[in-house]
């Protein structure tokens, strides 16, 4: 099998994983970090995102294999130790989750929608641009508020 | 509709303490579960609809390397292990019952998790592959045989109330499994022949699936020593699963424990037992170590629970007036393949007539098997569908008569001083101001503004309409619940109850109303649940019974904390305990504060001068069953653009005002609502579990094909709270969570024939997808997405 190694969350990280193993596969059942989910296997719900080299990308459609040498951030590396990131911390202000399980990959793609078009974010470029991201429980009203809000807080001083 | 929070206090939109974890990635789900040594299980599901199982071969699969072992339903059996029970219909005494016309039992027959004999469903497990890793099982899975003989299907719920239909259960005489009436038939007769204007709906509310976010999945472990089962999964109640685990296992309920930490939604779908939660247990007693499984989407699209799915013709007279006279007619629910609940029917026709004056009904209620899925309570079950049949009927019958909508509905709704109302099928409500809600929606929404928005609208080339619907819901569900609090020297105060959270938040409105009644900080309430070896008695977080019931026990508990306190303070202080008072945190003798609350807990675990009864923890329990039923209600309105080119609908907004007796946490509430509209949003418009009628092939394989609201579909919502209490609620609460969706249904498609109507449509079914919109503007038949090229409401309930 082949060995991969990676940064994840600022630590270098290394495993034997099969040739079929995804990304994801490799940080939930290989690194124990279980904040990444998986909620469709097809690369449509979006619950999966993390950021690859900065971008955000659907990992369950990435092979852990193609990440070797890369820069990975989970949601579990967006806080600054107790500090929660701008955009977690919206998401809790603006009660933008309910059960949760879309969240983190919900709050990853909205940091890289940060990163794509600055911090002055409207309903329709949200609403648009999170299409590939499902959730069943909020109807999106909050989740679309809490992005707006974290968007302007991620702005430097 | 409401500022931040001042405070933790009851009322107020506190945000919720279990945000944290999940927005750090430390939720813990189903699939989050892992033990040293664990193997993995991949399930062999159907190919089938309908097929007897004529041999399994198992030879190649266990040749794989690292497949431990390849289970079969008669393995199953052979083991000593039962099938599952099913509950049917709701014994709640607030609920109408449903008997057979003929006096006989309803049909009812347990379900084995993998069957041995047939296949019943596209999607039925039937053989479980065990394995070193999901790898190693899912190569097994390949390459286990099974030999089938493909018998004839059906699927859709008319055809399977055919008495000739092909049969899902040999043991009944046909798919029927109830066939009941229910209210007056003579004066609802008369009343029909005296009518001056009858609106009539012939229509078919199609199948949808919850689809939770979380995928189902589940962990078994074996202790051969002690002869202990514990499953480790997420599911919408623990003690009940507990209990079905333990009569399918065969074994007494404390062998069984069971395990769920965080739940990523439910709806109802996942509130009962899934197949390959026993079957995790026993396979992990078979191979001696951990066994895991955890579905993917494609398998959960076939195999979970799925809801609605109800078939229905219904007449509502009225006189010349407008006033509603009675209502018939005849439902058809479709249970799938299991007989495992009878609640859409039960709730689906005891609520028909709404919340509106109506002197007689009668309907005939039938519940059909076939060789679908199984269907479950899905977001109040039974009722947004007859909801949306009773607007639909005021809409076509505004039309008929030349009514105004609104007028029509203010005019026939239940007036305060007429309430508590029973409704011509026996079901009693309560309380509320039906008309004084419905009047605030009018306004929030503007009503009177909307010609305005319309002619405006077709200035833009969008044809605009609006819709109207009020609803009510009938709470009921396990009546037993119990909560037990202690109250610890540093003022952490532990919360064990029954019930579960699902992601509406129980972390932070039970913590308000411990807070709120104790005066302990709102940050020390600590709620524990979802472990057996803790939770002994309490329901799930089905029918609206959460915080309805969840509160009344907590307020037990909490009052039993005060009056120990008291006598504590009364021996402590050589006071008469009935003297003292109870208030912030504090009790007081003769108008002084004397001790507070944490002192007594401090001089309970200190003081070894107390009578043994006041010595050890400061705790209260309350162990309550509460027969009463709630009947949230409401009012909503939709607004519709539709672009009659592509026949496609926007939601441009969408008002809703719910009455929640009286409101512990707006914010949450509010988000209840919005998740609610978006599920309704979602059947009206998008979803539908489309079996092929011709083999029983559940043509959605993955969410691409399962068409669920995204956020570019949907708008901002209007949403505001009513607060008239509850009189079957000691507190005056009624539940919060079915609100969004009950009235959903039937105000988009309300909205959407409203803006069609000058095409001369006067009915739309669901979904109304661009296709069926487009043919209703052309004239052309609404097709059958079901049965193609079959008109969709071709068919008689007579």
């Amino acid at each position: 099998m082949p060995r991969v190694t990676m940064t994840v969350n600022g630590v270098a990280r290394s495993a034997e994983v099969e040739n079929r193993t995804l990304l994801v596969q490799f940080l939930r059942d290989h690194l124990r970090l279980t904040g990444t989910h998986v909620g469709c296997d097809t690369t449509q719900c979006g619950a999966c995102v993390v950021h690859l080299d900065g971008v955000g990308v659907k990992s369950c459609t990435v092979l852990a294999v193609a990440c070797e040498g890369s820069t990975v951030t989970t949601i579990e590396g967006l806080a600054d130790g107790d500090h929660l990131h701008p955009m977690q911390e919206a998401f809790h202000q603006n009660h933008g989750l309910q059960c949760g399980f879309c969240t983190p990959g919900m709050i990853m793609s909205a940091v890289d929608m940060v990163r794509r078009n600055g911090y002055d974010l409207d309903e329709h470029t949200i609403r648009k641009q999170l299409d590939g991201n499902i959730c069943r429980c909020t109807g999106y009203h909050n989740i679309v508020l809490a992005i707006i809000a974290g968007a302007a807080a991620m702005r430097p001083e | 509709m409401h500022g931040p929070a001042t405070s933790a206090r009851i009322g107020q939109p506190v945000t919720r303490k279990e945000d944290r974890r999940f927005v750090t990635g430390e939720g813990h789900y189903a699939d989050d579960f892992n033990f040293e040594n664990q193997t993995y299980a991949i399930m062999v599901r159907s190919p089938h609809a309908h097929a007897n199982i004529v041999s399994i071969d198992a030879s190649e699969a266990l040749a794989v390397p690292g497949v431990l072992a390849v289970l079969t339903g008669a393995d199953f059996i052979a083991d000593g292990l039962l099938p599952v029970p099913n509950k049917t219909f709701s014994m709640h005494p607030a609920e109408i019952p449903l008997v057979n016309t003929d006096g006989t039992p309803a049909f009812n027959v347990p379900d084995y998790p993998m069957p041995a004999d047939k296949a019943r469903f596209v999607g039925e497990p039937l053989v479980m592959v065990i394995a070193e890793s999901i790898a190693a099982a899912k190569d097994g899975a390949d390459l286990v045989h099974i030999e089938y003989e493909p018998l004839p299907c059906v699927t859709f719920t008319v055809d399977a109330a055919d008495l000739d239909a092909p049969r899902v259960r040999d043991e009944n005489t046909s798919n029927v499994c109830i066939d009941a009436v229910i209210g007056e038939p003579d004066p609802t007769e008369e009343s029909f022949r005296n009518a001056a204007h009858i609106a009539k709906v012939k229509t078919w509310i199609p199948r949808v699936t919850g689809s939770p976010m979380e995928p189902r999945g589940a962990v078994g472990t074996y202790d051969p020593k002690t002869g202990q089962y514990t499953v480790y999964t997420s599911s919408g109640s623990t003690l009940r699963l507990r209990r079905d685990l333990s009569l399918v296992l065969n074994v007494p309920e404390p062998h069984v424990r069971l395990v769920i930490k965080d739940v990523g939604g439910n709806f109802g779908t996942r509130g009962a037992i899934f197949a390959e939660q026993p079957l995790v247990a026993w396979a992990a007693k078979r191979v001696g170590r951990p066994v895991k499984w955890t579905s993917e989407r494609s398998e959960l699209l076939l195999s979970d629970y799925q809801g609605r799915d109800l078939a229905v013709e219904a007449e509502l007279a009225l006189d010349k007036d407008g006033t509603f006279l009675a209502m018939r007619g005849s439902n058809v629910g479709n249970l799938g393949s299991h007989t495992g609940n009878f609640s859409m029917v039960q709730k689906g026709v005891e609520i028909m007539s709404s919340i509106y004056r109506m002197p007689s009904a009668f309907f005939r209620v039938r519940a059909v098997l076939s060789h679908t899925a199984p269907t479950r309570p899905y977001r109040s079950s039974g009722r947004p569908e007859v909801m949306y049949v009773m607007e639909r009927l005021i809409d076509i019958a505004a039309k008929q008569g030349g009514f105004d909508r609104a007028e029509l509905r203010l005019r026939n709704l239940v007036s305060q001083n007429e309430l508590p109302y029973k409704n011509p099928f026996g079901l009693v409500y309560d309380s509320g101001d039906y008309i004084g809600v419905m009047h605030r929606t009018l306004k929030l929404a503007d009503w009177e503004g909307f010609p305005a928005r319309k002619a405006e609208a077709r200035t833009r080339g969008k044809y605009r309409g609006m819709g109207l619907a009020n609803y009510v819901d009938t709470a009921t569900g396990i009546p037993r619940e119990k909560a037990r609090i202690t109250v610890h020297p540093d003022g952490t105060t532990d919360l064990i109850i029954g019930t579960i959270s699902n992601g509406q938040g129980h972390e932070t409105s039970f913590a308000q109303l411990v807070h709120d009644w104790l005066s302990v900080p709102f940050e020390k309430v600590k709620l524990i649940t979802g472990d057996t070896d803790i939770v002994d008695v309490g329901g799930g977080a089905h029918s609206g019974r959460g915080m309805r019931l969840g509160s009344i026990v907590i307020w037990e508990a909490v009052n039993r904390i005060i009056e120990k306190g008291k006598q504590v303070v009364g021996l402590l202080l050589q006071k008469d305990a009935a003297a003292i008072k109870f208030a912030d945190g504090d009790f007081f003798a003769d108008g002084n504060q004397v001790m507070s609350l944490i002192d007594v807990a401090t001089a309970m675990n200190s003081r070894t001068d107390l009578p043994q009864e006041f010595r050890g923890p400061l705790a209260g329990e309350c162990d309550q069953t509460i027969m009463e039923a709630g009947f949230p209600y409401g009012s909503h309105a939709c607004e519709v653009e539709i672009d009659i080119e592509l026949g496609t609908v926007e939601i441009v907004r969408h008002t809703a005002i719910d009455d929640v007796g009286r409101a512990v946490n707006p914010l949450i509430i509010h988000g209840q609502t919005h998740g609610g509209i978006a599920q309704g949003v979602g059947q009206a418009l998008l979803e539908q579990v489309y079996y092929d009628a011709s083999n029983g092939q559940m043509l959605a394989g993955s969410f691409m094909d399962y068409a669920m609201p995204r956020a570019d579909m949907l708008p901002f919502y209007t949403t505001d709270i009513s607060e008239i209490p509850s009189t079957t609620h000691p507190l005056g609460i009624r539940p919060a969570g079915e609100g969004g969706t009950t009235p959903a249904l039937g105000v988009v498609i309300n909205a959407i024939v409203d803006a069609l109507s000058e095409f001369g449509v006067e009915h739309m079914e669901m979904p109304a997808t661009p296709e069926r919109i487009w043919r209703a503007i052309h004239g052309k038949p609404q097709r059958s997405r079901m049965v193609p090229d079959t008109v969709e409401q071709d068919f008689s309930l007579a």
